[in-house]
């Protein structure tokens, strides 16, 4: 049924909203509507060059009514496009600004996907061209932020309330220079140490702030 | 025994939450004779250059301003400027400081430092919102002309790099299938606009600085006038200009 594939995508986008992963990217359903798209768009063109031009629609009720759905369909089905890629590349945006790596949280979701497909290695996280565009999106996110080092715009958008917070190391994260020196950070271990120094680290699952 | 008449000086700390830049680590305290001079001169550089203390001030004002309003305001570049000056020259004093064991001045340090933090809290999360602002209107603001410039160069680098990008990725993923008069992202084609614009009717919170004179847009074009402190809530649209101006602010 037409306009049913594309339903299909836009609930796997909202299921991607809810996902800390962006799951693999649907390249049959997002072939099958374009190749819809191009279907009907072919279907009108017949329709319109059977009249040769002088089409009046009160005459020919039922045509003019496949016409309409037709273009009501396609419409949709790029609405439906749209959104899905929307969905995912403001993923990709967002894992870009927390300063993870994308290709390898899309490595990671593969590995979790792959559990319910025996095919796995076939299915792909990112898409080709969403990995074009994660990774120039990346360079153009460091070139603006190049602007403003000092501020280190990827930082915490939570005020800060303590120069000094306590934390617990997660995962080993070996040793990092800081003004009073350097600490090592060996898992299950606690400090105390200044905010700035560690916050990349937080962000990045190594540490767990401690309120 | 009577109290000696004469206070001690305040103590630096005490203009500290407001005026991160003002405290000079190990400034040493004013004497007697030098206060009235200070004072002279204090007044003469309110006149001139705009003071620390209000740069503060008007960052934390047009940050919130920034957060309420629904459309994306002027960029404060000669604002950000001076206190990203400021903040360079903090980050190298505590640079210089740091491994200094006086307890007093570490002490001095860790205030300053908290402040400094607060500071960068602010500027980060106010680039941060004009970025999410741009992303979400970003067609909106890329034709309208007037509004572009409102941006700051590198944020409409950003815009610009950005749209093409997401261009690319939607042309490559599926719009090139597509047949040539459905290829537009900007269509408005069905009653319905691809252009997500900001909501400008949309209700705001205010605290008016000085005296305006709004026009409101009723049947019969009222004026409303606005005192300077009174809090308002009204629409977006009829405060526009006044944002702009300073004259009132939103909170």
């Amino acid at each position: 049924m037409y306009g049913e594939l594309g339903y299909k995508l836009v609930v796997h986008a909202k299921r991607t909203q809810a996902l800390n992963q962006l799951p693999p990217y649907q390249t049959d359903i997002v072939r099958a509507v374009t190749r819809e798209v191009r279907d009907l768009h072919g279907d009108i063109d017949e329709i319109t060059k059977s009249y040769d031009g002088d089409f009046n629609p009160s005459e020919d009720p039922a045509r003019a009514c496949a016409l309409l759905v037709h273009h009501l369909c396609i419409r949709r089905n790029k609405r439906c496009l749209l959104a899905y890629h929307r969905v995912r590349a403001e993923k990709i945006e967002q894992m870009c600004w927390n300063g993870m790596d994308v290709a390898e949280q899309a490595q990671a979701a593969r590995v979790t996907e792959g559990d319910d497909n025996v095919a796995g290695t076939s299915s792909h996280a990112l898409s080709p061209e969403e990995d074009e565009y994660a990774r120039q999106y990346g360079d153009m996110l460091a070139a603006y932020k190049g602007q403003w080092t000092d501020i280190d715009l990827t930082g915490s958008l939570e005020p800060p309330k303590d120069l000094f917070i306590d934390v617990r190391v997660l995962k080993d994260a070996g040793e990092i220079q800081t003004e009073y020196g350097a600490i090592t950070l060996s898992k299950n271990s606690q400090f105390f140490v200044r905010q700035g120094d560690v916050e990349r680290l937080i962000k990045q699952g190594f540490l767990q702030k401690l309120s | 025994m009577p109290r000696p008449a004469k206070s001690p000086p305040p103590t630096t700390f005490y203009l500290l939450p407001l005026n991160f830049p003002t405290l000079q680590p190990h400034e040493a305290p004013i004497p007697p004779a030098m206060e009235d001079i200070d004072d002279i001169l204090r007044e003469f550089d309110s006149q001139n250059a705009p003071s620390n203390a209000k740069d503060y001030d008007d960052l934390l004002k047009w940050w919130i301003n920034e957060r309420a309003a629904p459309e994306i305001l002027q960029y404060q570049e000669d604002l950000v400027e001076r206190i990203m000056t400021r903040v360079r020259r903090q980050i190298e004093q505590i640079e210089d400081q740091t491994g200094n064991l006086d307890p007093r001045s570490n002490f001095q340090l860790i205030i300053v430092q908290t402040e400094l933090e607060r500071v960068k809290f602010l500027i980060r999360s106010y680039l941060r919102t004009r970025i999410s602002k741009i992303d979400k209107h970003a067609l909106h603001i890329l034709s309208t002309p007037t509004i572009r410039h409102l941006l700051s160069i590198s944020e409409q680098t950003y815009l610009r790099t950005h749209q093409a990008l997401l261009n690319e990725l939607y042309l490559s993923s599926f719009l090139k299938n597509f047949p040539g008069n459905l290829k537009r992202l900007d269509d408005s084609a069905g009653g319905l606009t691809m252009v997500e614009e900001p909501d400008l009717e949309g209700a705001v919170f205010l605290r008016v600085v000085r005296d305006v004179n709004v026009a409101i847009a009723w049947e019969n074009g009222e004026a409303l006038d606005m005192r300077a402190g009174d809090v308002y809530v009204i629409r977006y649209s009829a405060v526009r200009e006044a944002v702009g101006r300073g004259d009132v602010e939103l909170i």
